[in-house]
């Protein structure tokens, strides 16, 4: 079970985790810059990253950047189970950026739905960094990606603690 | 050949060469050198589509696919069983086998006589002996794939990667330049190996399917097919036709938003942001006509053993599709009478057909090097068996010639999915499920056995190559995207008197992903 | 050039207005199942833990628990559950926790009692 590897820390890592993301809120206010890595994707979810910024939808409206810069980033978004000889690159990228930063997790892959941990593979991007918000979907659509990037700089609330996934008639979209 | 074991052929495959069905036969066991070239020179259309290895219960065996283009037109596979730990060297013959001949060094430690230096591909330089791997590990890893000049003096040598430009994949370009003109380029592409084949042994039919469709996600129809095709040869199942129609369009879905997307790629790198965003736009429109005709914007899980996995929405591909294609040839034909953005592509990235011939290039790249290659009418399989597939070729190479290629491809496909969606009643519209679940615990139950499935991706021949063990669960499973073959093309065509700025054009104008190599 | 702008002023604006709407279109996207609770037994439960290819589902005791994150939506568990599971039609998933994405689902008596 993935949710396992949330355990370490437990209620002190989320008042950190909750702190964090106050802090780059407060920070960030309405703009932000992100940076990607893709960890061993099957590169699906770049192709909907990248649509992000096609007309359809039109990242920059919302203040959001794409950055080619570690430096100049706020946000790591990353895909693809973690694995482990993307390590170095992705920590690297980790610590280039400036505090504070984001840690966002795009897909199944880095959530633990598709590979298992092993020799190759963490299998979920939790074991190597703290993630602030997870994107589920395989792929999640660039308008499930628009909502997570609006859910970690605090423009939306998030909606799934809510929803039980039970039940005749589900919640569904409001069309 | 001669004194070589008995030949079998696969269940599933015999009555099937009337219908028009190119055949997969095994031809047998290759003991020497000689018969190898005996079988080479016996058939003068054959080329070398695929080589790896398998640990049977006798040891390793290496794997010989041949795709004979002439006469007969079949897929044969031939095998070597290795003794010892080298095996004579098939790249002396055919040079396409070299990286090949590498992978089978790195994932079962044996390599080929008198040959010291094999490159290393997907294993990092990090792993030890004990790394996961499919057979057993080579006495000393690879050697570093590196720039073959001696970088001194003018020339430097820019190191690129593995993480790139926005939503790039991971990938390590080794760019050696004098500033300017690229003097040489090497990739390294061990950061996103996942080891699939590896973790496809011992699963079940549904979730190898699973696992398959994500080695290589903007070919995930044309690789679950070609995995699809295998599995329903060694269980003896036969999809029916509606089936292999819907199959078909999904495929010709799959290779038209492609090819949009790598006309927007190509756009964005020749830094025409007008035409990246209306490609864009039709890119757009075409993922959601895949995602209202199929239910998924990428065709995930359409394809399953003997039937759909998601039903087909016939009427409303057909009232979205010309709407959304109209746009894409529309941008296209823009970009004809765009004069900044043709004079990037001309003579940028030239693959020469004689190269594309030697490395064994599949796909847009090969053809748009005039080679005349494309499964789908060479070894015509489900659907296409009835169908004329027009295929485009252009001679010289270059970028401005893929893009070329990929307009015809786009507009053929197009045609085609009108012609298939016309030949019928809609597919049958129940996803039962049963392709996932069912078919490996009943079929394959006491029986096991082997079979090549084949399918054109729209990045070329995708093959692959199953065996089933009793149990129905998989023993071996051999992936070969068509973009394992084009990456080894990349180089050279960097080469061939490029400034900097051209790289991303002939990356985009290749539109391979490194997913599909490192697997 | 004036080509171009001929174009995309005859394209008009195609930005989606979401957050503040969502598109139509988004209504097929697959997403994660739903239960009905009342229909599923154990047993079901059991083979549709076994049949999920991304373990997104795992049975503790008398539960279902659904990982949201872990789940691809690639529907294999909504054919074979017998009306047991449906698509949910949430696509806004985004959470700031991973826990926030395990769903328990309590395991009715398999069939709905009057």
């Amino acid at each position: 079970m993935t949710g396992a590897s949330l355990g370490a820390g437990g209620a002190a890592a989320e008042d950190r985790v909750a702190q964090r993301l106050h802090d780059a809120r407060a920070m960030f206010g309405r703009s932000l810059h992100i940076r990607t890595v893709d960890t061993g994707s099957c590169a699906v979810c770049e192709s909907e990253i990248r649509l992000l910024l096609a007309p359809h939808y039109d990242l920059h409206r919302l203040g959001l950047f794409f950055t080619p810069a570690p430096r100049h980033a706020d946000m790591l978004m990353v895909t693809g189970p973690a694995v482990r000889a993307m390590d170095t690159a992705l920590q690297k990228t980790y610590a280039a950026m400036p505090e504070p930063k984001i840690v966002i997790a795009v897909g199944a892959c880095p959530l633990g739905g598709v590979y298992p941990e092993d020799e190759l593979a963490h299998g979920s991007l939790d074991r190597v960094l703290p993630v602030d918000v997870f994107v589920p979907g395989c792929p999640p659509s660039p308008l499930a990606l628009l909502q997570g990037l609006l859910v970690a700089v605090g423009r939306l609330s998030e909606k799934v603690s809510g929803e039980s996934f039970v039940g005749s008639s589900p919640g569904g979209l409001d069309l | 050949m001669s004194d070589i074991g008995a030949r079998e052929t696969t269940p599933g495959d015999q009555g099937k060469a009337g219908l028009g069905v190119t055949q997969f036969t095994l031809e047998g066991r290759c003991r020497e050198r000689e018969d190898l070239v005996a079988e080479l020179a016996r058939a003068p259309g054959t080329r070398l589509a695929d080589f790896f290895g398998d640990v049977e219960e006798g040891g390793l065996v290496l794997r010989l696919v041949y795709a004979i283009e002439s006469g007969e037109r079949a897929y044969k596979m031939l095998d070597w069983p290795v003794v010892g730990g080298t095996y004579p060297s098939v790249s002396d013959l055919d040079p396409a086998a070299f990286v090949e001949e590498c992978e089978i060094y790195e994932q079962f430690g044996v390599r080929p006589e008198g040959d010291e230096l094999l490159n290393r591909l997907v294993v990092p330089p990090h792993a030890g002996h004990e790394f996961p791997r499919l057979g057993a590990a080579p006495p000393r890893e690879g050697r570093e794939p590196h720039a073959p000049h001696y970088v001194t003096g003018e020339a430097f040598e820019f190191p690129f990667g593995p993480v790139r430009a926005v939503a790039q994949e991971s990938l390590y370009m080794g760019l050696v330049t004098s500033g300017e003109e690229v003097i040489d380029l090497y990739l390294l592409m061990w950061h996103k190996h996942r080891g699939l084949e590896r973790r496809l042994r011992g699963m079940s039919l549904g979730k190898a399917l699973f696992l398959v469709e994500r080695a290589e996600g903007l070919s995930a129809v044309a690789n679950s097919w070609a995995f699809c095709r295998a599995a329903e040869n060694v269980l003896g199942v036969v999809a029916p036709e509606a089936v292999e129609r819907a199959r078909a369009i999904a495929l010709e879905l799959e290779r038209v938003y492609n090819h949009a997307a790598a006309v927007a790629a190509l756009c964005q790198a020749t830094g025409l942001s007008v035409g990246q965003a209306q490609a864009e736009i039709a890119l757009e429109e075409l993922l959601r006509v895949n995602l209202a005709a199929f239910g998924h914007r990428y065709l995930f899980g359409t394809v399953a053993i003997g039937t759909m996995g998601r039903p087909l929405d016939e009427e409303v591909l057909s009232r979205q599709l010309p709407q959304a294609y109209g746009e894409l040839r529309r941008v296209i034909e823009s970009l004809w009478s765009t004069n900044s953005f043709m004079d990037r592509l001309e003579a940028c990235g030239i693959v020469t057909n004689e190269q594309a011939r030697r490395l064994g290039l599949v796909g847009p790249v090969a053809r748009a090097a005039g080679c005349d290659m494309d499964t789908r009418r060479d070894h015509a399989f489900g659907a296409y068996t009835g169908s004329v597939v027009n295929v485009a070729v252009r001679e010289r190479g270059d970028v401005l010639a893929r893009m070329q290629v990929m307009a015809a491809e786009a507009e053929e496909s197009v045609r085609l999915i009108r012609e298939l969606a016309r030949v019928g009643p809609p597919g049958d519209g129940r996803a039962d499920g049963a392709g996932f679940a069912a078919p490996g615990q009943e079929t394959a139950a006491g029986r096991g056995g082997s079979a090549l499935g084949w399918c054109e991706s729209p990045r070329g021949e995708s093959l692959a190559w199953l065996s089933l063990d009793p149990a129905g669960k998989v023993r071996r499973a051999r992936l070969r995207p068509g973009t394992f073959r084009n990456w080894r093309a990349f180089d050279d065509a960097a080469r061939s008197r490029n400034v900097f700025t051209d790289i991303p054009i002939i990356e985009a104008s290749f539109w391979l992903t490194v997913a599909g190599f490192a697997r | 050039m004036a080509l171009w702008l001929f174009r995309g002023l005859r394209k008009g604006v195609v930005t989606t207005r979401y957050p503040a709407v969502t598109d139509p279109w988004a209504r097929g996207l697959p997403t994660p199942p739903a239960f009905d609770e009342r229909l599923l037994s154990r047993a079901l439960a059991d083979r549709l833990v076994e049949i999920c290819p991304s373990r997104a589902l795992a049975r503790e005791d008398d539960c279902l628990v659904l990982d949201v994150g872990a789940c691809t939506a690639c529907g294999r568990c909504i054919s074979q559950s017998a009306g047991a599971a449906r698509p949910s039609r949430l696509f806004e998933l985004a959470a700031t926790g991973r826990e926030q994405l395990l769903k328990r689902i309590a395991i009715g008596s398999g069939e709905i009692v009057a």
